[in-house]
C-alpha cells in the first residue's frame, strides 16, 4: 500500500504506515460506495460528525452547565422588596446546605452522577479540576434552590423544611434510577414552588396599606401575614424563582452521569 | 477547540461568575445602579487591605490636610470625616489623635460637656495608645499633646464633682 498523508482536524496522519494504522483503512472511493464517511485509525472511528458532537458535548459540559448552575446560585437568593422594589440578596440558611448535601448524595446513589466518571486519578488534572468545579456549582445551585423554595421565616419555614427533609430522607433509601429521580425531584420542587409562590404568596397581605385599612379590606390576608410571619415580596420574585427552578432542572437534565468519553 | 482549552476557559468563566456572585451576596446592593458604586468601594477596601499586608499603607496627605484645616476652623464633623478618609484602616496615630481631639473639642462646653462625645474621644484615644504608646503630637495648637493628658481631661469632664457647680467654670478655656 502506498504511504499517503491525510489531514484530519489539523492532525497529519500517515496512512499506509503500519505504525499509525492498526485498524482498517477504508479507501475514499470505497467509503463513498458504502456510505461510510469515517476512517478507522488505530481502531477508533474519526469522523467530522463525531468530532463536532464531542466538541458540543464539551461546550455543554464545561461552559453551559457551570453558567446554568451559577445563574441558579445567583437568582436563588434574590428577592424583590414589595415595599420599594429594591433588590434583597438572602444568604442561605444552614439547613439549605444540609439539604443540598443530601441531594448530592441522592444523585450519587441514584446513579445520576457516577463519581468515578467525574473525579478519578485516571483523568487528567485539569479535567479533574474542571469536573470538580461543575460539581461545586451544582452544590451551590442546589443550596440556593432550597433557599429559594423554603419560606424565609416563621412556621412555614419549619413546615416546608420538614417536608423536604422527609422526602429527601425517604428517597435516600429508595431504589431510584436517574430518570425516576429526575422526575421525582421535578415533582418535589414544583410542589414546593406552588406552595411558596402561589399559596403562601396569595395569603400575604399587600404592602403599602395602613394597618386599619388592611384589616378592613383584607382581614384574612392580614391575619395570615401576621400569624405566619410572611415576608412581603413583589410579584417579580415569583417569576425570577420560576426561572431559577426551570434552569436548575434543565441543568440536571443536561448533566451527564460520567465525563469519560464513550468509545 | 481542544478539550483542554475548553476546560480551562470554562474554569475561568466559572471562577469569574462565582466571584461576582460572592461579591453581590457580600455587599447586597439594593439596586442595579448601586452595584458599580459598591464595586468601587470594595476595590478601594481591597487595595487598602493589600497595602496594609504589603506594608505600603500610607495616610492620604491631601485628605489629612483637609481634615486639619477643618479642625482648625472648628468644623469637627468635617474634620473627622476627612481624617477617617485619610486613614481608612485606622492605623495612623496622628490621624486617630486628631479624631479623638475633635470629639473632645466638639463635646467641650463652658457649662456642661457632652458625655457621649467625650466617650467617643476616649475610644479613639485607645486606638492611639495601641498604635503608638509613646505618641506625642507636634502640633503647637494642641495644648494636650499626649493621649494621657487628653484622657485625664476627658475623665475630669465625665466625672461629676463639687467643682462642676462653681460659677467661675464659665471662664475656663478650652484646651
Amino acid at each position: 500500500m502506498p504511504i499517503r498523508t491525510t489531514e484530519i482536524d489539523k492532525e497529519i496522519i500517515t496512512t499506509g504506515d503500519p505504525r499509525n494504522v492498526t485498524g482498517e483503512l477504508i479507501e475514499a472511493a470505497e467509503a463513498a460506495e458504502t456510505g461510510e464517511s469515517y476512517i478507522v485509525v488505530a481502531g477508533q472511528q474519526h469522523s467530522p460528525e463525531l468530532k463536532t458532537t464531542s466538541h458540543q458535548r464539551h461546550y455543554v459540559r464545561y461552559f453551559l452547565l457551570p453558567i446554568i448552575f451559577l445563574t441558579v446560585t445567583l437568582l436563588g437568593g434574590l428577592r424583590i422588596s414589595g415595599v420599594d422594589g429594591s433588590l434583597i440578596f438572602l444568604k442561605p440558611a444552614l439547613l439549605c446546605l444540609i439539604f443540598a448535601s443530601i441531594l448530592l448524595a441522592l444523585f450519587f446513589r441514584g446513579g445520576m452522577i457516577n463519581l468515578s466518571g467525574w473525579i478519578d486519578e485516571s483523568l487528567s488534572t485539569i479535567k479533574n479540576v474542571a469536573n470538580g468545579t461543575i460539581l461545586l456549582t451544582l452544590f451551590a445551585a442546589s443550596t440556593q434552590l432550597f433557599n429559594s423554595l423554603i419560606p424565609e421565616q416563621g412556621m412555614p419555614f419549619w413546615v416546608v423544611a420538614f417536608c423536604f427533609f422527609w422526602t429527601l430522607w425517604n428517597n435516600l433509601f429508595a431504589d431510584l434510577d436517574p430518570v425516576k429521580l429526575l422526575r421525582s425531584l421535578g415533582g418535589l420542587f414544583g410542589l414546593a414552588f406552588v406552595a411558596k409562590y402561589l399559596v403562601l404568596a396569595n395569603l400575604t397581605a399587600p404592602v403599602g396599606q395602613s394597618w386599619l385599612r388592611a384589616i378592613i379590606e383584607n382581614p384574612a390576608q392580614q391575619t395570615f401575614t401576621w400569624l405566619l410571619d410572611l415576608p412581603q415580596f413583589a410579584a417579580a420574585t415569583g417569576y425570577i424563582q420560576f426561572f431559577a427552578v426551570m434552569l436548575y432542572l434543565l441543568g440536571l437534565y443536561l448533566l451527564p452521569a460520567t465525563t469519560r468519553d464513550q468509545k | 477547540m481542544n478539550e483542554k482549552y475548553i476546560q480551562i476557559l470554562g474554569l475561568a468563566i466559572a471562577a469569574a461568575f462565582g466571584v461576582f456572585i460572592v461579591f453581590l451576596y457580600a455587599v447586597e446592593p439594593r439596586s442595579i445602579e448601586e452595584i458599580s458604586h459598591k464595586a468601587v468601594q470594595t476595590y478601594d477596601n481591597v487595595t487598602t487591605k493589600g497595602q496594609v499586608i504589603l506594608g505600603r499603607y500610607e495616610v492620604d496627605q491631601a485628605q489629612f490636610q483637609e481634615g486639619l484645616n477643618a479642625f482648625r476652623n472648628d468644623n469637627f464633623i468635617a474634620a473627622r470625616d476627612s481624617f477617617q478618609r485619610a486613614d481608612p484602616e485606622s492605623r495612623d496615630p496622628a490621624a486617630q489623635f486628631y479624631i479623638a481631639y475633635s470629639y473632645y473639642r466638639q463635646g467641650w462646653g463652658r457649662i456642661t460637656n457632652d458625655d457621649e462625645l467625650f466617650m467617643k474621644s476616649s475610644e479613639a484615644l485607645q486606638r492611639v495608645t495601641l498604635l503608638d504608646p509613646n505618641f506625642r503630637s507636634t502640633d503647637a495648637d494642641l495644648k494636650l499633646a499626649t493621649p494621657a493628658e487628653l484622657r485625664s481631661e476627658l475623665e475630669d469632664g465625665l466625672r461629676v464633682t463639687i467643682s462642676d457647680f462653681n460659677p467661675l467654670r464659665v471662664f475656663r478655656e478650652r484646651k
